[in-house]
């Protein structure tokens, strides 16, 4: 489990996160979301004690990432950051590490099969594609079998057979018990697999929800008579919101339900809509993060 | 640790930077041996002591290339991107440099080791050549080869020190190089009373130069330890403090 504290982190006088709060359970694939700039690799950096917070704290499991004894068996990251030496070959790349945090070397195979790179394992990684190293990276990061990932963007560069198969990837961690973060600036390529979602948008918190939370479908209807369907929605007892323009929410319901209660109170149906759950996500994202691109 | 140091020769063998600076490193000092030797007054300087002394001095140029490798060793972590996976590793970073001085330490003994064979090599075929014999019996010989190895052990330090101390590798190689090759000598003519107390004139304390004013070999192993330390614990310091 990941809590974040009050994270705060500036450079000079440009704040890059801002009293950040957000926690990170096990057993689920939290999504990290924000536009380009938002703080998320700092964020991340911050976690990982590769930069010191100015205030606040990140937590694995209660623990800095410093204070972790062999760290590697607890957490795996691939960060956008993240370098490869151009002359030493993907293999090589896994055993360095493998070395220094002092693992089991005989995973390294069956996990250059995992991410499929066993043909390539042995040529040099200057020659391997931005989505080679991608998997490469993936790869270091499951070396020490950690029950946590912290993955920043790990869809950029691949294709999207490959963006398809990290999410496969991510859904599988998750379901073994482990505690995965994702990062994106872009909502598709994480929407199907993420089971939460903390928006940031400036470095501060938009929003933090179970996905769960947000499926309940949510169905929108407009009638000609708006006080007739709400006396109608009352007596069959259901909840509902009416917005200023008329419109009347429902959450819970689904159309044909919604439908015969308009009916039998005799209003004429203007408008009868539902929105998934992806479709709310989705109005979330955008909302954070409009405007902001850069 | 150990574990450590096993982990960054494993990186040092898995790229081809052995493989380009130690010939080169070789290869410089066997051509400033020869150079030495070919321009010799005849077989009496070839075999008077300050002559073996000034040929074997020359075993020393070397050192240069041996210290470059050690920045790379630091250095070429953020030059790369693999810093950060470094620190991931190992988040308590001191131990990372500390691996890298002791890996610097040893590889910088094994350079000077291939390239003092080598220098002996060329300086005794030269001199039979010449019609000299290169005197390898003598105990001036092994004291300076001694010499010649701790030169390039505490340049391997010293290197590696600068490299974590300067993170950026072709910024710490050009201040490197244009130290022992401009600086020091403008800094020993200008006043030549602090020149001896300087790296290079350390080195070539060590290596028992045939030049006045350099301090004795031991306090030359001392002045340039005391060199490597210093920056070496500023290397670490940085290392260990700032955002990687």
């Amino acid at each position: 489990m990941i809590e974040v504290h009050s994270l705060t982190k500036t450079y000079g006088a440009q704040r890059a996160v801002s009293d950040l709060s957000f926690t990170a359970p096990s057993g689920k694939v939290t999504g990290f979301l924000g536009p380009n700039g938002a703080g998320k690799t700092t964020t991340f950096r911050c976690l990982l004690g590769l930069a010191e917070p100015t205030g606040g704290a990140a937590l694995i499991d209660g623990r800095a990432y410093r204070e972790l004894d062999s760290p590697r068996r607890r957490l795996g990251a691939v960060l956008e950051s993240t370098g490869f030496h151009p002359g030493r070959t993907g293999r090589n790349h896994l055993r360095v590490i493998s070395r220094a945090a002092g693992l089991d070397a005989s995973r390294i195979d069956g996990l250059l099969e995992l991410v499929g790179l066993r043909a390539a394992a042995d040529r040099r990684v200057g020659g391997y594609s931005l989505g080679m190293r991608q998997r490469l990276g993936l790869a270091a990061a499951m070396l020490g079998n950690p029950a946590v990932l912290v993955l920043d963007e790990p869809a950029n560069g691949l294709d999207p057979e490959g963006v398809r198969w990290v999410r496969r990837l991510l859904r599988i961690w998750a379901d073994e018990g482990r505690t995965v973060v994702v990062s994106s600036h872009q909502l598709a390529e994480v929407a199907q697999v993420v089971d939460r979602v903390v928006i940031i948008r400036d470095g501060t918190l938009v929003n933090e929800s179970d996905v769960a939370d947000l499926t309940a479908s949510r169905v929108t209807v407009r009638v000609d008579r708006t006080d007739l369907m709400v006396s109608a929605l009352c007596s069959a007892s259901v909840e509902h919101e009416v917005r200023p323009d008329g419109a009347i929410r429902i959450a819970g319901r689904d159309t044909a339900e919604i439908g015969g209660i308009a009916a039998q109170a005799g209003v004429t149906v203007t408008e009868l809509s539902r929105r998934s759950a992806g479709e709310t996500l989705e109005a979330m994202f955008l909302a954070a993060t409009r405007g902001s691109e850069r | 640790m150990i574990d450590l140091v096993a982990a960054e020769w494993l990186k040092l063998q898995t790229t081809r930077l052995l493989v380009g600076l130690i010939p080169a490193a070789v290869a410089l000092s066997c051509a400033a041996v020869a150079g030495i030797v070919l321009s010799a007054d005849g077989v009496g300087d070839l075999e008077s002591a300050e002559g073996v002394r000034r040929v074997l001095a020359a075993t020393g140029t070397g050192a240069l290339m041996v210290l470059v490798l050690g920045v790379i060793i630091s250095a070429g972590e953020h030059r790369f991107g693999t810093a950060a996976d470094t620190f991931l590793t190992t988040p308590r970073r001191h131990r990372v440099v500390a691996a890298k001085l002791a890996l610097g330490a040893a590889v910088g003994l094994a350079a000077g080791v291939v390239i003092v064979a080598a220098c002996g090599g060329i300086a005794s075929l030269l001199y039979g050549i010449e019609g000299a014999t290169f005197p390898f019996a003598d105990v001036d010989v092994w004291l300076t080869v001694t010499g010649a190895l701790t030169y390039t052990t505490l340049f391997a330090v010293l290197g590696v020190g600068l490299g974590s101390l300067v993170r950026n590798q072709t910024l710490a190689v050009a201040v490197a190089l244009a130290w022992f090759a401009v600086v020091e000598h403008t800094l020993v003519n200008l006043a030549p009373g602090i020149g001896r107390w300087l790296p290079a004139a350390a080195g070539q304390a060590i290596v028992r130069t045939p030049l006045d004013g350099l301090l004795s070999p031991l306090a030359g192993v001392a002045l340039l330890a005391a060199y490597g330390v210093a920056i070496a614990v500023a290397g670490i310091r940085v290392a260990a403090t700032r955002d990687a």
